[in-house]
């Protein structure tokens, strides 16, 4: 019993840091199309600037979050203007926007590394401290993490589906053409997506570091993870990828206890590949998506 | 070469610290000497390449690595060079990667940089691209990979790899230096298990799986049942799945090789939270400041052990407060002693045989080669002798019960989160006794 309440605690908190920096990806390819390989370092900048508000700058550990989420969105915007907006009526963009991304990926990662080195720093946003279920420590951490994953994806849904943001995203979602005609303005709409996913990747970013350290690198596995999760919920679905994200959080721990560690992420691989083979679409389609 | 299994013979520590050699700051001095009794030669710098891991997974170590570099060519170059001639450091990142990414490294720096010489810690890859690079190039090439293929590699074929030595012992003995040492603290009462288990946990590197190996298949022998045999990832911040089964089969001991001090800063975190009456070892990544800032109060009472760490006595003591004085007190003395001494090594040998060869000049590089080979070096670390034919320095205890003859596998624990681990374990080099780690009820 205890083993099994260690596999859901454990599964639940890599499933809710999977979810965040899933949800972020699916909502850019959701609603333009463009799967965005600098992703990863969203979430490393995110990280990187909490780390340097509170352990440089000894800013209070709320505005230090703040500050990282800001840089986050900020990031994202940045890349908006300066490359993204310019490639959006290409033909050929799904494929030429990963390229640039790309890009944009090593250009950051090797201006983190500059500018901090690769020491593995320690993130400072954590909250120590257990309370137990039976004889399984849960960590607060654990439920801060969560419980801000929770908020923030919840926060996503409620934006999309109840306000008038939301309503011109699914549009610009759906029909690009007939968005504009609506008197939508989708420049600006592409642009508010990517900064809302450059936040959500932070948000990631800063609960992944908590659990590990800072590191340059640090983004690159959660994107192949968070790309995994996309893949298996169908690409550009939110909703499918939370809910997919804590399912294959829980999967890897239970395969980690019984099957052993190593199998964890092969056998999610595996996954992906059967999903690609019948059901290309993903587990909750398109239909599911923002432009349901 | 016999593997001793008996633990080493007592020896008087003030005696043998008195009588250890000159060390590193003694080889300058002796390398000064060199210098002025010689006739200055071209006077051009000599390129050294520096291929190691400056980013990635080990990049905390290729930082150290980096910088015992930079301090030993500052004092090679203030005491005269070599043989008049001044070093120039060429750095390549290797990131970490594996063979593709070291070879281009190495090649990098000899065909770009014009790079007489490679010397690094350890690289990933299988330990044995480095040595192609360098027997093509014939250069001398020395590293810190602690890995038997360097041995199986270079006595396999000495007519090619003459340039290569790993100024390391092999990571097979530490297996049976695990082994000893647990069966010593049990012997001599000072620590009793719960059991006779032993929970290991190795991680995807030859380097770890090596290890864990050699602990695996000697334990029976020294009376140890392995309980569990797990593998993880590479990161792995969440060790819940692992720790439920060390949980569900308490072990007298737990040993993880799997070597990431941020990993394994993360397992004790994780560990405390609800933790086994189990001896913890970490291989080698506790020895580093990162773990000890990652892991925080978690790092205290942990276990590791190094094949290649800084000594007590005047030497090691003397190179620890000059490296922190230099790179600040979050510096890890353990990584940056390990370039500083083979530059060192490589400094005093190449200015013994006449100074150092251009890359495929193969007459005068193996003439270094020659004199690496014969020296006895005692430096931070210990004393670096090679084995003639596996061109690997000897371990002492395991390989030596001679303290001068080889560098000591040493056992530490780590008191305070602020400072290093204290050596508690060979003799004459430990400096506290063992203590039951806290988490430990009686």
């Amino acid at each position: 019993m205890d083993a099994i309440v260690q596999i859901i605690v454990s599964g639940v908190t890599l499933g809710a840091m999977y979810a965040l920096a899933s949800v972020g990806l699916a909502l850019t390819f959701g609603t333009m199309g463009m799967f965005n390989m600098a992703h990863g370092l969203f979430m490393t900048i995110g990280a990187y600037v909490t780390y340097s508000a509170a352990a440089v700058l000894n800013l209070p550990l709320g505005i230090a979050i703040l500050a990282g989420l800001t840089a986050g969105g900020a990031v994202g915007a940045l890349m908006h203007l300066v490359i993204v907006r310019f490639m959006l009526d290409r033909e050929d963009f799904r494929t030429t926007i990963m390229v640039a991304t790309a890009g944009v990926a090593i250009l950051l990662q090797d201006l983190i590394l500059k500018y901090y080195g690769a020491y593995p720093f320690r993130q400072p946003a954590q909250i120590e401290g257990t309370f137990r279920i039976g004889n399984v420590a849960v960590p607060y951490q654990s439920l801060a993490i969560l419980v801000t994953a929770a908020v923030l994806i919840g926060a996503t849904a409620w934006l999309l589906k109840k306000t008038r943001f939301g309503l011109a995203i699914r549009a610009t979602a759906m029909n690009q053409d007939a968005a504009k005609l609506m008197g939508v303005k989708t420049e600006r709409t592409y642009l508010q997506v990517i900064i809302i996913a450059g936040v959500l990747a932070a948000a990631a970013g800063i609960l992944i570091s908590s659990m590990a350290s800072l590191s340059p690198g640090m983004g690159t596995n959660p994107l192949i993870r968070a790309f995994v999760i996309c893949v298996v919920a169908g690409l550009g679905s939110v909703a499918g990828a939370g809910m997919t994200a804590l399912a294959l959080g829980v999967m890897e721990a239970a395969i980690g206890y019984y099957f052993g560690a190593r199998f964890g992420f092969p056998i999610l691989l595996g996954l992906v590949i059967l999903v690609l083979i019948f059901r290309p679409a993903g587990l909750f389609g398109k239909a599911e998506v923002i432009r349901s | 070469m016999s593997i001793s299994k008996k633990p080493a013979r007592a020896t008087s520590r003030r005696n043998f610290l008195k009588t250890a050699g000159v060390g590193t700051v003694g080889s300058a001095a002796a390398l000064a000497g060199l210098n002025s009794s010689a006739s200055a030669q071209t006077g051009e710098p000599i390129v050294i390449g520096h291929p190691v891991p400056l980013s990635g997974a080990a990049a905390a170590d290729g930082i150290e690595f980096k910088q015992g570099m930079e301090m030993a060519a500052e004092e090679i170059n203030a005491a005269g060079g070599i043989l008049g001639r001044p070093i120039v450091l060429a750095h390549s990142d290797t990131e970490s990667g594996g063979d593709d990414k070291v070879t281009s490294a190495g090649q990098r720096l000899i065909d770009r940089d014009g790079a007489s010489a490679l010397i690094a810690g350890y690289n990933f890859g299988s330990a044995t691209a480095l040595q192609n690079v360098a027997a093509d190039a014939s250069v001398i090439y020395m590293h810190a990979d602690t890995s038997r293929a360097h041995g199986e590699m270079v006595s396999g074929d000495p007519d090619r790899f003459w340039g290569s030595f790993m100024y390391c012992p092999s990571e097979l003995y530490y297996g049976s230096a695990y082994l000893n040492f647990i069966r010593n603290l049990e012997d001599t009462g000072q620590f009793t298990p719960t059991n006779n288990k032993i929970a290991l946990v190795t991680g995807p590197i030859p380097y770890s799986i090596n290890i864990a190996n050699s602990i695996r298949d000697a334990a029976a022998e020294y009376g140890y049942e392995i309980s569990l045999y797990e593998t993880v990832e590479a990161p792995t911040s969440e060790w819940g799945p692992t720790l439920a089964k060390i949980r569900e089969d308490e072990p007298g001991f737990v040993v993880i090789t799997h070597f990431f001090p941020g990993d394994q800063a993360q397992f004790m975190i994780q560990f405390l939270q609800n933790p086994t009456n189990s001896l913890v070892y970490l291989q080698y990544g506790a020895s580093l400041a990162a773990f000890r800032d990652i892991a925080g109060d978690a790092a205290e009472d942990v276990l590791y052990a190094t094949s290649i760490g800084v000594l007590t006595g005047e030497i090691g003591t003397d190179f620890s407060a000059r490296y922190l004085e230099k790179y600040g007190e979050a510096a890890s003395p353990n990584g940056g002693a390990q370039t500083y001494e083979a530059l060192h090594l490589f400094a005093q040998a190449a200015a013994m045989a006449g100074g150092v060869g251009e890359a495929y000049d193969d007459e005068q590089n193996k003439r270094v080669a020659d004199r690496l080979r014969g020296m006895i070096y005692r430096c931070p670390t210990g004393v670096i002798r090679f084995d003639q034919s596996k061109q690997q320095a000897f371990s002492y205890p395991v390989q030596t019960d001679d303290p001068s003859l080889g560098m000591a596998h040493i056992f530490s624990q780590i008191e305070r989160k602020e400072e290093n681990g204290k050596i508690i374990s060979p003799p004459p080099y430990g400096v506290v006794d063992f203590r039951t780690p806290k988490w430990i009820k009686s």
